[in-house]
């Protein structure tokens, strides 16, 4: 087995219609790279990054979900799981941004009731063929009090950001009554194990 | 039986009046002659679109291409075309008609499916140059310009629903002028005026394949399904067939998809024909072969969704190199049992990399399974062969 190197562990998941670059904002965070080629996820892809905050150590275990609707019954399975959801549209293409609120349904749905949520708004890079204009993603970010950002995974903008802001958000949930860091992926293994468990858990188990 | 002899028996084979389909499916499951001479006939045949005989191909492949052709006059028929065609009695049709039968209605609907299909075509195969070049053999009435290329439909309809924006309370604003590319990502244009790109012809095959089957419509992977067949037609060395690769393509594709669609199915997932059994079934063997990896995914909760969802789907074919995946659907499409291999062929690769896998912890396995690493295919390959001629495990 692996070193246990981090503190705490949350579970991210990526939404959003297909083509708003959800594998390309994870590819941004992950590898610091942009790719233009990326193929079509199908099912759900899977990246792992630490970060710091508050001087703990956190490891990001994020996954990337297929777009299409056929790929649902796969992808809502790890809803559940989840400690925070990014939800992507493309601020070029006014259909996934329409489609909000249908992801919203889903989530509402199918994860935790405390799920940390943010709306992220991709592409901004490129102006010249926005669809969306900032104030409608601020607006419905506002009505669900959701965190909003736009982003561009191309000139990487606002990427760090956006998942350092989610991980805080779910940071600041966790009680500080926690125990021994050194034990606590262990306990993480034991009471969350896998995405279609209760997850959150962290914080509350203990 | 040596390579060289087998290539031998296959030419022999292949060269029959009538080709015997057993033998060949006997033969082409351990591979086919390196250059991949004989492969755009091969999978022809194994995939059942090709008579036996050779005698009727002449007047069975005119019937087929030309079928295809009408397919693509028909069903490619811009809105517009159509109504102007319609006749004068019927109700006057328009944009708004509310109505979801009429034409308007479908071609909106039509162009939803388009817009998925572009976007996926448009990142096909993005390690080979094959699919962004300009192919021999373009659509006429593309080119002449008397039809209209599929992706402008889908530009036409992301300017119309993008253009106007409202603000506030009924103040309406006209945000963006220039058609907007919605399939940004890829960085592939289209070929200009005279010429098709190859994945402007995969867009077309998946449109009307989608048109023609409403109930499965396009679903993504279907892509990277077609992508393999029309690699192959379209390269074929000997331009006779490789003209004909667009409707060749088609009518394989539908032949294949005919066999794994219930893969794509979401209503089928849990039919015995569905996606979750074969994973069930894969899951059951790699217990029967190797209890200790077995168990330890299980422990470790590495579910086959998480990977084999994607191997089976897309029979492989995003998971290896493209000269590879063509080596691994020789065998696939040679299985007398067919699609029995890939399940064997999935727990030779799970097995293949046990070591690696009995000393990682959740992340580094899951890493592995979804980014399989580098192989010798021929490796597991022979492995699934092993399991194969053991017979299938109690199931």
């Amino acid at each position: 087995m692996a070193k246990k190197t981090y503190d705490l562990l949350f579970k991210l998941l990526l939404i959003g219609d297909s083509g708003v670059g959800k594998t390309c904002i994870l590819f941004r965070f992950s590898d610091d790279a942009f790719n233009t080629t990326f193929i079509s996820t199908i099912g759900i892809d899977f990246k792992i990054k630490t970060i710091e905050l508050k001087g703990k150590k956190i490891k990001l275990q994020i996954w990337d979900t297929a777009g299409q609707e056929r790929f649902h019954t796969i992808t809502t399975s790890y809803y559940r799981g989840a400690m925070g959801i990014m939800l992507v549209y493309d601020i070029t293409n006014s259909k996934s941004f329409e489609n909000i609120a249908k992801w919203l349904r889903n989530i509402d749905e199918h994860a935790n009731e405390d799920v940390e949520k943010m709306i992220l708004g991709n592409k901004c890079d490129m102006d010249e063929n926005r669809q969306v204009p900032k104030d409608r993603g601020e607006v419905i970010a506002r009505e669900h009090g959701i965190k909003f950002m736009e982003t561009s995974a191309k000139n990487n903008i606002n990427i760090e950001r956006a998942f350092e802001e989610l991980a805080e958000a779910i940071l600041n949930k966790t009680p500080s009554g926690r125990p021994d860091p050194s034990e606590l992926p262990d306990r993480i293994r034991a009471v969350n194990p896998s995405p279609g468990d209760r997850p959150g858990v962290i914080s509350r188990c203990c | 039986m040596s390579y060289r002899e087998r290539m031998q028996r296959l030419e022999l084979l292949l060269g029959e009046a009538v080709i015997n389909l057993e033998q060949l499916k006997e033969l082409v499951f351990h591979g086919l002659p390196g250059d991949g001479s004989a492969r755009p006939l091969v999978w022809r045949l194994l995939l059942n679109y090709l008579p036996a005989s050779r005698e009727e191909w002449g007047p069975f492949l005119a019937k087929k291409r030309t079928n295809y052709g009408n397919f693509v006059a028909d069903l490619l028929q811009p809105c517009c075309a159509a109504e102007e065609a319609a006749d004068a009695a019927e109700e006057a049709d328009h944009p708004l008609n509310p109505n979801p039968d009429s034409r308007w209605q479908q071609f909106f609907r039509d162009n939803e499916v388009l817009l998925q299909i572009d976007k996926d075509v448009r990142r096909l195969l993005p390690e080979i140059a094959f699919f962004q070049s300009a192919t021999k053999y373009p659509c006429e009435q593309i080119v002449s310009g008397a039809m209209a290329r599929l992706h402008e439909r889908v530009g036409y309809v992301s300017l119309q629903a993008g253009s106007i924006v409202k603000r506030g309370i009924g103040l309406i604003t006209k945000t963006s002028t220039g058609t907007s590319s919605s399939s940004s990502d890829g960085g592939c244009r289209p070929n200009n005026k005279g010429g098709e790109s190859h994945w402007e012809v995969v867009e077309r095959i998946l449109f009307v394949y989608a048109k023609l089957n409403p109930g499965q419509s396009y679903v993504q992977g279907m892509n990277e399904i077609m992508g393999p067949l029309y690699y192959v037609l379209a390269t074929d060395a000997d331009e006779e067939w490789a003209r004909w690769a667009e409707a060749d393509t088609f009518y394989i594709f539908t032949h294949l998809m005919g066999e794994v669609r219930d893969f794509f199915i979401r209503s089928l997932d849990n039919s015995t024909s569905g996606i979750r059994r074969m994973m069930e079934i894969l899951m059951r063997r790699v217990g029967g072969r190797d209890t200790q990896v077995a168990r330890l995914l299980a422990q470790q909760e590495i579910h086959p969704q998480y990977y084999a969802f994607r191997w089976i789907t897309l029979l492989l074919s995003q998971e290896f190199p493209l000269p590879d995946v063509l080596r691994i659907w020789d065998s696939l499409l040679a299985d007398r049992k067919r699609f029995d291999f890939l399940v064997d062929l999935c727990c030779a690769m799970i097995i293949h990399v046990r070591g690696e896998l009995l000393s990682g912890d959740f992340a580094t396995n899951m890493k592995l399974l979804q980014n399989y690493p580098p192989i010798d295919v021929r490796d597991i390959l022979a492995l699934a062969s092993t399991f194969s001629e053991k017979g299938v495990v109690a199931e």
